[in-house]
């Protein structure tokens, strides 16, 4: 599998700091073409959500540049990904807490990342950025961890509710603010000539899964300037329509 | 930053630091010449983005936090505003926080967990009972010090409210927001006393199962769930302070803590359940097949014999003097076998706690609802006393009930009062006198418990006009009836006219003209000079109502004005 990766962010319209942390890249490996893309939306007054968010990509990045290619110097086992995502995940929850807490402040982090090897993904996710698949169809692989969403799923609430639901900016658990971390842990395959979107929430609040399906259709997307000039107009769009948070998105285009 | 050594105000000489919050430091520091270890809390000026706005609020705060004396609470004994800082000396406090202590080892024990949440308790009915009532709405571990001699403190009451709001404008994490009850997220209604109960609940959820109710599951559990072993009387209390709906919780400490002081009785009755189960089963076989033969040769008699005593039950309860053995006899009398229908031992109880102290709390409430509910069969073949017991007991919570000094209590009274007077409704014959009075009160109840929610909804069109037609109607009926209750009266007058100066534009929306409230703004006037106190409660009744009547009248004249116009 082949793949094309570009991310774009923007401050947006209020915000005095840009909090959202993203990184993507592909690396050669002895199983062959790894794509691998992360995106932080930081939360905490001032500098802090930005350093939580960084300091969350850099280590995935590390991780990936020393552990991860260690791993894959053999034959690589699923559980060997999942535990190895999901501890780095755990490791900076405890982390983040205890920086907040020698300076007397409470910060966090979502965390969305996606390692594609071979035919497979793997998403490791805490939080409310998503991670979209887009072909003739549009599909969330992840689930929004707030508490809107499992008001929903309980069935106290109802989608249209949701939407103007005053509580939709509070997440059910982030890195660096909750007791224990439960990263969610979802694999799946890739499929070929396909988008593959991570968004902050800042991305997609005033966009319908409709226009960002039909704006990052695979065949639009043919080189990586085809996709950094694609979100740039989602950007815009989104600013355009009031948008107030950070806005940030990557993408993985995946071909043969 | 206060130095090691430094000395404050001549007196404080700084030790160490001990804490750090968002935007403060905590110092231990002591008062050489008395000996004294205080604590000392500064609110570091360059720490807060806009000092000034926050200082006003910090001042009012803590001045009248020096105000508070509770054996669960730091007290106050100093404000100083230093050049750079704000410091707030208070009794230091040796322990550690509940948090530290269910980090270290998990589920707290529960003999332990049930000492703290009557002392939680206590101090928060102690705060909500401050006019105006404290809403403290961050309880939770942190917050609590546990101190070696195993008592219990509420801490951080240093931050200006404006803290203390739930800011959730900006992404948040339910581990930062803490035990948020519902409501405090906005928009679903006000933040009151049941907010703390709800935390309160949360708290102790959190100390005795050791589950963090911020993590998965993201639910409050029935305890037993996660550990079978503990008291099903807790989980009830623990359930109850939980529910979502703050109507459905406590709706006061006094009622929490009534439960507390009982859960092992609610305990014993569910073991106790369990066990006669069985045993009833093979006891009630028998019993059947006995009674079924000797019971008809006997029952004529013991019916004589029982209902002779009966009489002598309620004619003693009726002779006595003192309240208790009144209570004691009534319900001696409906302990009685075959006489637990008749309807004079419970319209005796509802005189009883009226006439005692013209409150009915909320310990007589459950006995008097206890009776009735396990009764009601029996009192329900005779339809028209129960009929009566529930017209009776609906009006005592109308007029008497009282689960403490909590801002809404007069609405409470009434939504207390509603299902009886509903059970009026349904019992009753058609040429029942007061059923037409029932369905008044029951509407007027109904109103103000829908009232929040219709507003929010936008569907109050009209129902203000109704509520008009029956306060009227209301007024009319009890003045003919109960004139000789001054109490009845005079809370009926204040309602009146609270709701005259509450929703004067809505009654003009609805069509009510000028005239027309006025005509019942003179009612009121002409009816409260008629009414001489007898009392000190009705007196001030009477005076706090008179002290208002010139502002409703103002409010219904700028109502009707041009400036009035919606």
């Amino acid at each position: 599998m082949e793949y094309l990766i570009e991310g774009a962010t923007d401050i947006g319209n209020v915000k005095g700091v840009n909090q959202d942390s993203f990184m993507g890249k592909v690396i050669d490996t002895n199983q062959g073409k790894v794509a691998f893309a992360i995106l932080c939306d930081g939360m905490g007054g001032l500098k802090f959500g930005e350093i939580a968010s960084a300091s969350v990509v850099q280590a995935y990045n590390e991780w990936l540049e020393h552990n991860f290619k260690y791993l894959s110097e053999w034959q690589i086992q699923e559980d060997d990904i999942r535990s190895s995502m999901t501890n780095l995940a755990i490791q900076f929850n405890e982390k983040i807490k205890a920086y907040g807490r020698e300076r007397g402040i409470s910060i966090g982090t979502t965390l969305t990342a996606i390692l594609m090897l071979s035919d497979k993904y793997y998403i490791v996710h805490v939080g409310d950025t998503r991670i979209y698949e887009i072909d003739q169809n549009i599909c969330q692989l992840t689930k929004d961890q707030t508490l809107v969403q499992r008001e929903i799923d309980m069935g106290r609430l109802t989608y249209e509710q949701a939407k103007t639901d005053p509580r939709s900016s509070i997440l059910l658990q982030c890195i660096g603010a909750s007791d224990t971390v439960y990263p969610d842990f979802i694999t799946g395959t890739t499929r070929d000539n396909c988008t593959y979107l991570l968004c902050s929430d800042g991305f997609r609040h005033k966009l319908s899964d409709e226009e960002i399906g039909f704006y990052l259709q695979p065949g639009n997307l043919l080189n990586t300037v085809m996709i950094e000039d694609s979100l740039k107009n989602l950007i815009e769009l989104n600013k355009q329509r009031q948008e107030t948070d950070n806005i940030t998105a990557i993408v993985i285009r995946t071909y043969n | 930053m206060l130095e090691t050594g430094q000395l404050i105000d001549q007196k404080y000489k700084i030790l160490s630091q001990i804490g750090k919050g968002g935007m403060s430091v905590v110092y231990m520091a002591i008062n050489e010449k008395a000996n004294k270890t205080w604590a000392i809390k500064e609110v570091r000026k360059d720490g807060v983005l806009d000092f000034e706005s926050v200082k006003q609020g910090l001042i009012v705060e803590t001045e009248m936090l020096k105000n508070l004396k509770h054996n669960n609470l730091p007290s106050i004994v100093d404000v100083i505003d230093d050049k750079d800082s704000f410091l707030i000396v208070m009794d230091y406090i040796e322990g550690n926080p509940l948090n530290k202590l269910i980090e270290e080892s998990g589920a707290q024990p529960q003999d332990m967990v049930i000492k703290c949440a009557k002392q939680l308790c206590d101090v928060l009915g102690y705060l909500h009972s401050r006019t105006p009532a404290i809403i403290y709405r961050d309880m939770k571990p942190a917050n609590i010090m546990l101190k070696p001699d195993g008592n219990v403190v509420l801490i951080d009451f240093g931050t200006a409210r404006e803290y203390k709001e739930k800011n959730i404008a900006d992404t948040t994490c339910l581990g930062t927001v803490g035990y948020a009850a519902p409501e405090q997220f906005g928009g679903q209604g006000q933040t009151d006393a049941r907010t703390d109960i709800y935390c309160l609940g949360a708290t102790l959820y959190h100390l005795v199962t050791g589950v963090n109710p911020s993590e998965p599951p993201y639910e409050i559990l029935p305890i037993c769930q996660v550990n079978p072993s503990l008291s099903k009387g807790l989980e009830k209390i623990i359930c109850k302070c939980c529910e979502r709906n703050p109507n459905d919780r406590y709706q006061s400490c006094e009622e929490l803590m009534f439960d507390l002081e009982h859960y092992d009785e609610i305990d014993d009755v569910y073991r106790g359940k369990q066990k006669k189960k069985l045993r009833r089963i093979v006891f009630f076989f028998i019993l059947s097949i006995i009674f079924s033969v000797v019971g008809i040769a006997l029952r004529i008699v013991k019916y004589n014999q029982s209902s002779a005593a009966y009489a002598m039950k309620i004619d003693e309860a009726l002779k006595s003097n003192s309240y208790e053995s009144k209570m004691n006899s009534y319900l001696d009398a409906i302990k009685i076998s075959g006489q637990n229908g008749k309807k004079d031992s419970y319209l005796g109880l509802i005189q009883t706690f009226k006439e005692n102290d013209y409150v009915f709390t909320v310990e007589e409430q459950k006995i008097l609802v206890k009776a009735i509910s396990e009764n009601k069969e029996s009192i329900l073949e005779d339809p028209n006393g129960y009929v009566e017991i529930c017209f009776e007991l609906a009006k005592l919570f109308w007029y008497y009930y009282d689960y403490g000094n909590v801002e809404n209590n007069q609405i409470t009274k009434m939504k207390s009062a509603i299902e009886w007077f509903d059970d009026v409704q349904k019992y009753a014959t058609n040429d029942y006198e007061n059923l037409v009075m029932a369905n008044v009160y029951g509407s007027i109840g109904k109103f103000y418990r829908d009232i929040t929610i219709n507003t929010v909804e936008a569907n109050d069109k009209g129902i203000y006009k109704e509520l008009f037609v029956n306060m009227n109607q209301l007024l009319d009926f009890v003045i003919e009836r109960e004139e000789n209750s001054e109490i009845v009266i005079l809370e009926l007058l204040e309602m009146i006219r609270n709701s005259l100066q509450q929703y004067a534009s809505k009654f003009r929306g609805d069509g009510i003209t000028k005239q027309e409230m006025l005509d019942i703004y003179q009612r009121i006037e002409k009816e409260l000079e008629l009414i001489t106190p007898t009392t000190d409660k009705t007196q001030s009744m009477k005076k706090n109502t008179s002290q208002y009547m010139q502002d409703t009248k103002d409010v219904i004249e700028i109502v009707f004005s041009k400036e009035g116009v919606e």
